[in-house]
């Protein structure tokens, strides 16, 4: 029925589309073109009380600098935390300034694990900031 | 029907699904089995898409979300509720589908390899890298596994006649063979009387226009759902329209001795009901405890290979001692044949609880996490300036059952898979003894098997989950 030619097209098929994955994989979609602040020296760091963190509930504080270390005032800051299995719900909070350039809130655990934490932080220019934080909660 | 045959009886099958009125027709016909491929083959590739471009954590991903929630959680329940289901509307095998057959002169499946060796060795494989990748922690590397399993379907359904990649070598299908063995429906004559007299048996055989079945399984001799990937190639391949897909008595398949007394069929059986604790034992504190005990013990930092030695124990050592260890001890209690003919009466006893097990983890997955699969479509969508789900993604959706729910679900599935595997344990020894003394002999020590697995699935499902692994940082 089918000859080496068409065997042989198969197979060609089958390299194009391995090559159309690879190259997919080199691309990024837009909303995943994050700026981390790197360009415009915002430095933020992220403190959990209790540290380390257990599962229930907990403090979380976003500190913002600027690029000569002083700190970023009237920021928007949203909270994302992520466990590292699909499937699970991610915790959201917004922080509150409580301090120049620290932002603070509570939030929940909901499980022992690793958990990835991304802070966005709207500035008061309009400038967004997003950075992530590897945590691990215990039981 | 034909004239040469006009059977006087002709008694039909309790329920055939085939029949039934709208669906069964679409079943049949020529290219039904696309209506259920393309459907997944457009998942599969959006799938790829997501994994390879979108988000990178986990639970934002299509890739791992619809993989490692949906997939498995819904596998299972197919098979506990119909049959291989999956296999069926399987996207990696289109080609075969489409072309009707890629290469219709390959060479033959070498006949060292026709047994479930490489199967096991594959299935196997893959949960082992699931576990030293992290692969449910990835959707990039779930995306690059499913683009694996259609360039390996392809390249094996090309090079050779008939569908070794299913029969051989596909993990997926290996799970679901075994998983179907416990499934309410398999493919069956209609009336063996026709088949005795069909001339051309194209069911297997195939003829011009359709093919025979890929797995080369002969309808009227089929008492086992093991290697059937529910195509319906044989149903449409029957010039007698002879085929059905019919309603059978529960946990029946386990109870009559339907699979060849090899070795490797026996182990799989085993391995399958280890993989199955080995896999929900992957995520609770224990083995962290364990690994780092490994690690200081041996002097090294080297996770994949302490992984290699806590999962080759679990996934190869112990089922093969296990097996064969019971089968030594029943037989030196009872007799009744050689060792493998003993390990092959009984494995199939070990399947029931097996399956309980996978299905109890996989829904802990599934219940906790079905909804999120909402929000990450939401936020897939918009991403591409589609807001048909809203403008905002809810992350707020998550579980489909409350824990306290969930956590008796997993009890009692549990609890029911030991159950089947007694009564099929119960079933075979009393087959096999007539001395009922004998038949109690015969089962204890699987008996102690089948609670051993049982008390260890309630303890790993006591624990809390923990969701560890690669830091994507
Ligand atoms: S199922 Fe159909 S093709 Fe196969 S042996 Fe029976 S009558 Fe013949
Ligand atoms: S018996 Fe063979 S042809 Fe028939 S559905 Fe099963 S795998 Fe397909
Ligand atoms: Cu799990």
């Amino acid at each position: 029925m089918t000859s080496k030619k068409q065997l042989r097209r198969s197979f060609i098929l089958l390299i194009l589309a391995l090559g159309l994955a690879l190259t997919l994989s080199a691309c990024q979609r837009a909303s995943q073109q994050i700026d981390t602040g790197a360009s415009s020296g915002i430095a933020m760091t992220l403190a959990v009380n209790p540290d380390p963190a257990t599962v229930g509930q907990a403090q979380v504080t976003v500190t913002i600098n600027d690029a000569s270390g002083q700190p970023v005032s009237g920021a928007a800051v949203a909270i994302k935390g992520d466990m590292s299995h699909a499937g699970m719900m991610p915790v959201l909070a917004d922080a509150t300034e409580d301090g120049a350039g620290v932002y603070r809130t509570d939030l929940e655990w909901t499980m022992a694990g690793d958990w990835i934490v991304t802070v966005t932080a709207t500035l008061a220019d309009g400038q967004t900031v997003e950075q992530q934080f590897d945590l691990s909660v215990a039981q | 029907m034909t004239g040469s045959t006009t059977p006087i009886y002709r008694p039909k099958p309790a329920f055939d699904l085939l029949r039934v009125p709208g669906l069964g027709r679409l079943l049949r016909w020529r290219w039904g089995r696309l209506v259920f491929q393309l459907p997944l083959a457009v998942v599969a590739a959006v799938m790829i898409y997501d994994g390879l471009t979108g988000p990178k954590l986990a639970p934002q991903n299509l890739a791992t979300v619809a993989a490692w929630v949906h997939y498995r959680g819904l596998v299972v329940l197919a098979l506990l509720l119909a049959g291989n289901l999956f296999c069926m509307s399987c996207p990696f095998t289109l080609p075969r589908t489409l072309a009707r057959r890629l290469s219709g002169h390959g060479r033959r499946w070498p006949m060292a390899l026709r047994n479930k060796w490489l199967a096991i060795a594959l299935f196997v494989g893959l949960l082992f890298l699931y576990e030293a990748l992290d692969l449910w922690a990835s959707p990039w590397l779930t995306a690059w596994l499913i683009v694996a399993y259609f360039a390996a379907a392809f390249v094996f359904e090309a090079l050779f006649a008939e569908s070794p990649f299913c029969k051989y070598l596909c993990p997926i299908g290996t799970f679901n063979f075994v998983g179907s063995t416990i499934s309410p429906l398999q493919i069956t004559s209609r009336d063996t009387q026709v088949c005795r007299t069909c001339v051309g048996k194209e069911c297997v055989n195939g003829s011009a226009q359709v093919l025979g079945c890929g797995t080369e399984l002969f309808v009227p001799q089929m008492r086992s759902n093991m290697d059937c990937v529910l195509c319906l190639d044989c149903v449409r391949a029957c010039p007698h329209d002879n085929v059905a897909l019919a309603a059978r008595k529960p946990l029946a398949e386990l109870t009559i001795a339907a699979w060849p007394r090899r070795w490797d069929v026996a182990l799989l059986a085993l391995v399958f009901a280890f993989t199955a604790l080995g896999n929900a034992f992957g995520m609770v504190p224990p083995v962290y405890a364990l690994e780092s005990a490994l690690a200081r013990w041996l002097g090294t930092t080297n996770e994949t290979l302490i992984l290699a030695l806590i999962f080759g124990v679990i996934y190869v050592a112990l089922p093969v001692l296990a097996g064969v260890g019971a089968a030594w001890l029943s037989q030196r209690l009872a007799g009744a044949g050689s060792l493998r003919v003993v390990l092959a009466r009984y494995a199939p006893a070990v399947v029931p609880l097996g399956f309980a097990v996978w299905f109890a983890h996989y829904w802990f997955h599934f219940a906790s996490g079905a909804l999120t699969i909402i929000p990450v479509l939401q936020s897939f969508l918009i991403d591409h300036g589609v807001t048909l789900l809203g403008a905002k993604p809810n992350w707020r959706l998550g579980a489909i059952l409350p824990a306290d729910a969930l956590f008796l679900l997993e009890m009692g599935s549990v609890l029911i898979g030991f159950i089947a595997s007694l009564a099929v344990l119960r079933r075979i020894a009393d087959n096999t003894h007539e001395d009922g003394r004998m038949a109690t002999r015969a089962m204890a020590p699987w008996l102690a098997l089948l609670a051993l697995i049982a008390v260890l699935a309630v303890a790993l499902f006591t624990l809390p989950m923990e969701m560890r692994g690669m830091m994507a940082g």
